[in-house]
């Protein structure tokens, strides 16, 4: 049949990768979540608009958005200046810093959390010296953003990194031959080139830092309305065995997200298509 | 003048990457700087446009000093050869981006991009991105947005490098048009000889960092005076010939007639000549030649380009094959030839055909370095001398051969010595310096083993009558090797200070010397002590250093610098003999 032939492709086995994919896709993501979405359905939609809108929930969505909002732009800013550091300047110890970069990678969440809880806390390291100065680390939301941040950094590196990389310094002299200062390059040319990069970074910063559990719990507090986050809200319903309320708020932290994350990602293609390269 | 460079030398981890260069280019005019990759060319016109810091000299534009002013203060435009246009901003913004520094207002800035827009012929882009532009589109954005603030001069780097051919040559018409409506002072950099020819009022060709010639393209063309920028600019056969009294020779037959000032010496000596493809005449009998017979040769390979066919012939006459350089200096000798269309019908080849060939026009090029011979005891270390790695690069740089002699027991009458002899240092190397020197050669190179290619060339001469010998030799040594060169002057100790005005003055004479005759930019140092002390201090100083020694008295090679010569592990030393009453050659080109 003539609408049967199909172009041959240089790697073959279209069929089995797509089969996986979509295998893939089910299993682990979207079935996971239908279960979870099906749960939530199990409850009454009073109920269901009653728990998800309860003055705890509420202001545990807020930390929760907010801290790795706040972290996930921290993280922009610092972790665009690390990358420019070990892209442009050759230093000793620059393949060491590198390496560590990615320590909050392979950490144990918890490790992380406990360690900076130690160090933050009243009496450690660092926060003997806030204390007196009415800064209060640990326990706090402030904590809680510094272990978002902690956490995230690696994130925006590692995507700034190549970005960075590939501006062409022939661009920066350009510019600087046209008359522009080292302030006007760098906001004018090097900020709108790595843009794309840099808000991938804070996508995943922000993404990975609205899951995450580990390490808040321990520096958090967890006191209700002030430091409980929302998958620490999930856990607590989890454990009183109020299932339907905790698929309930996992509904509203998967919303949110998707919203959020689809939000990122059209700015990041409208970036794109303005950035098209055709020669 | 509107660009003055004045011995600017930029280095990169203390190997100069651009070596004493000065260049004067005039208000209006258009340069090209040519030379192959790595040359420094690129380098160079980075540092006028202030992006690359220079390590020794002065820029100056338009009579202001600009070497230590910053590129953005410098009022210059670059275009780069991958158009560096900023892909975020549309052309109009990008053409604006100089004026929209300068804090232009909105309507002016307006005016002046349609303006620049139309010198472009790119009326109505204003709104589109680079991306959606072709690469000869581009480019022409960027000469637009280079020119956007009125610079006073116009830097130009590989910018045609991108493109292919048909569009190249539009847009170089464009930029050669823009450039003669705006007067504006231009240099570009280019590695394609067709390009400079084609759009250049003056070309400088670099090689090594170095500033080899400067001149009118044609002029470069007939006369180059080295022969880089002999192979360089256009394709060139390179003969060893003999300067006689009856003119020049080739193997046993001569070339052009007698007459020539250049033997004043009067002695015979060897010489590279350049012989163009387009000038060798080709016919089917020495009888029927109508320019001067160099050989005879048998058609090779015959290649169909068009306007032109190319030859390549191989000489049959073998002593005069021996003679004739391939293009790396070794190996197989062929001769390039290029005939048009309508000679080709007046006597068709075919490959094997038999020729005679004639040469219409030979540029003696004014080098004294023509050859490099090999001299050993046997005939089996000379070779092993041949492949030391100082005299391998020189004769790979120079295109020329190195040839073999075994001078075993230094026994007398030898055949002529051609060319440079080169032996290996150690404790005898005095010994059989003083006897090549007895036996005609004029320049002996000592090469102790292993000797890397010199970062710096001392030059030094014992008597002011090897003055001229050895800076022409020094000049065309360092054309071949990237090093600094610096002329060392030596006082005895314990003179009065009045009488140190002499050296001064010699000092400050010799460098005018090589600067004007031979292009040479050298540095000049002044030492107080014994010779050979200081000459050995100053070659201690650092690694893969060398000396250029002229000397005009054979006995002071045995004795007086046995010491210099013997040093273990030692320095390669060239050294120039001029016996005193012999005025040092000159060689002007011969037309046949």
């Amino acid at each position: 049949m003539k609408g049967d032939y199909r172009e041959p492709n240089v790697l073959p086995g279209f069929g089995i990768t797509l089969g996986f994919t979509t295998f893939f896709l089910c299993a682990i993501v979207l079935l996971p979540l239908s279960a979870l979405v099906l749960k939530a359905a199990g409850m009454d939609f009073a109920r269901f608009i009653e728990v998800i809108t309860s003055p705890r929930a509420v202001a545990s969505y807020r930390l929760s958005f907010g801290a790795a909002m706040l972290a996930a732009g921290v993280n922009m800013v610092f972790g665009f200046a690390i990358a420019w550091t070990l892209t442009r300047y050759d230093f000793p110890g620059r393949k060491i810093i590198d390496a560590i970069i990615d320590m909050p990678f392979a950490l144990p969440t918890a490790v992380s959390g406990i360690a900076l809880t130690t160090v933050f806390a009243a009496n450690g390291w660092i926060g003997q010296y806030l204390e007196p100065m009415g800064i209060k680390v640990a326990y706090t939301w402030l904590g809680i953003t510094v272990a978002l941040t902690l956490i995230g950094m690696p994130f925006v590196v590692r995507t700034v990194q190549p970005a960075l990389a590939e501006v062409q310094r022939d661009l920066e002299d350009a510019a600087e031959t046209l008359g522009a200062g080292r302030f006007y390059v760098f906001r004018r040319i090097i900020v709108p080139t790595v843009m794309p990069a840099l808000l991938t970074g804070f996508t995943l910063a922000f993404a990975r830092a609205v899951g995450e559990y580990g390490s808040v719990i321990f520096i958090a507090g967890n006191m209700p309305m002030k430091t409980e986050i929302t998958p620490l809200l999930i856990v607590i319903r989890l454990e009183e065995f109020d299932y339907a309320g905790a698929a309930a708020l996992g509904c509203v932290m998967l919303a949110i997200s998707f919203v959020m994350l689809l939000a990122i990602n059209l700015l990041q293609v409208w970036g794109r298509q303005r950035m098209t390269v055709r020669r | 003048m509107s660009i003055a460079l004045d011995q600017v030398t930029k280095r990169y981890q203390d190997q100069p990457v651009v070596n004493d260069v000065s260049i004067e280019v005039g208000e209006g005019e258009f340069f090209v700087l040519l030379g192959p990759s790595g040359s420094g060319k690129s380098t160079l016109l980075r540092a006028i446009a202030g992006l690359t810091g220079i390590d020794h000299g002065r820029i100056s534009l338009h009579g202001r000093d600009v070497t230590h002013v910053r590129a953005r203060d410098r009022g210059v435009g670059l275009v780069f050869q991958n158009y560096a246009l900023f892909r975020h901003m549309t052309i109009a913004d990008n053409i604006e981006f100089a004026l929209r520094v300068r804090g232009m207002k909105a309507a002016d800035r307006r005016a002046r991009r349609k303006e620049l827009l139309q010198l472009v012929a790119l009326e109505g882009m204003d709104e589109r991105l680079p991306g959606q532009l072709s690469g000869g589109q581009q480019q022409r954005v960027a000469v637009a947005r280079a020119l956007a603030h009125k610079p006073k001069v116009l830097l130009l780097d590989e910018p045609f490098g991108a493109l292919d051919a048909k569009i190249r040559e539009e847009l170089r018409r464009t930029i050669r048009a823009v450039q003669r409506e705006l007067g504006i002072t231009t240099v570009l950099v280019t590695h394609d000889q067709e390009e400079a020819f084609a759009l250049a009022d003056i070309i400088g060709v670099m090689n090594h960092g170095r500033l080899l010639e400067v001149g009118q393209p044609h002029d470069l063309y007939a006369q180059p005076a080295t022969r880089f920028v002999a192979t360089f600019l256009g394709a060139a056969n390179l003969l060893l010939a003999r300067q006689t009294l009856d003119g020049i020779r080739f193997g046993a037959t001569p070339v052009t007639s007698a007459g020539s000032a250049s033997m004043a010496g009067g002695r015979e000596h060897e010489v590279v000549a350049v012989l163009r493809p387009e000038e060798v005449e080709i016919a089917s009998a020495r009888e029927q030649l109508t320019s001067n017979y160099i050989a005879k040769g048998a058609v090779e390979e015959i290649v169909f380009t068009g306007a032109l066919e190319r030859l390549r012939v191989k000489l049959l006459d073998e002593p005069c094959a021996a003679q004739l350089l391939g293009p790396s200096g070794t190996g197989e000798a062929r001769l390039e030839i290029t005939r048009t269309q309508p000679e080709r019908r007046l006597l068709p080849l075919r490959p094997g055909t038999e020729i005679a060939l004639g040469a219409r026009r030979l540029h003696v090029l004014p080098t004294p370095l023509s050859s490099f011979l090999a001299c050993a005891s046997t005939e089996a270390e000379a070779a092993q001398l041949a492949r030391e790695p100082l005299l391998e690069s020189l004769s790979t740089n120079m295109k020329t051969r190195v040839g073999l002699r075994a001078i075993d027991g230094l026994q007398d009458s030898p055949a002529p010595f051609a060319g440079v002899a080169a032996v290996a240092g150690g404790p005898e190397a005095s010994t059989t310096v003083e006897w090549l020197l007895r036996h005609g050669a004029n320049e002996v190179l000592v090469l102790p083993k292993h000797a890397p290619s010199p970062a710096r060339v001392y030059i030094h001469w014992t008597d002011e009558a090897a003055r001229r010998a050895t800076l022409a030799v020094s000049a065309s040594l360092l054309r071949h090797v990237s090093a600094e060169a610096v002329y060392l002057g030596i006082v005895p100790a314990g003179r009065p200070g009045a009488a140190r005005a002499a050296p001064m003055r010699q000092l400050l004479d010799a460098r005018s010397e090589a600067q004007h005759d031979h292009g040479l930019e050298m540095r000049t140092e002044l030492a107080i002590g014994e010779t050979v002390t200081e000459l050995t201090r100053n070659l201690s100083t650092g690694t893969a250093q060398m000396l250029v020694l002229g000397i005009t008295d054979i006995t002071q090679a045995g004795t007086a610098y046995r010491s210099l010569l013997a040093a273990q592990p030692g320095w390669p030393v060239l050294i120039v003999y001029r016996p005193p009453d012999q005025p040092a050659r000159a060689a002007p080109e011969a037309a046949a």
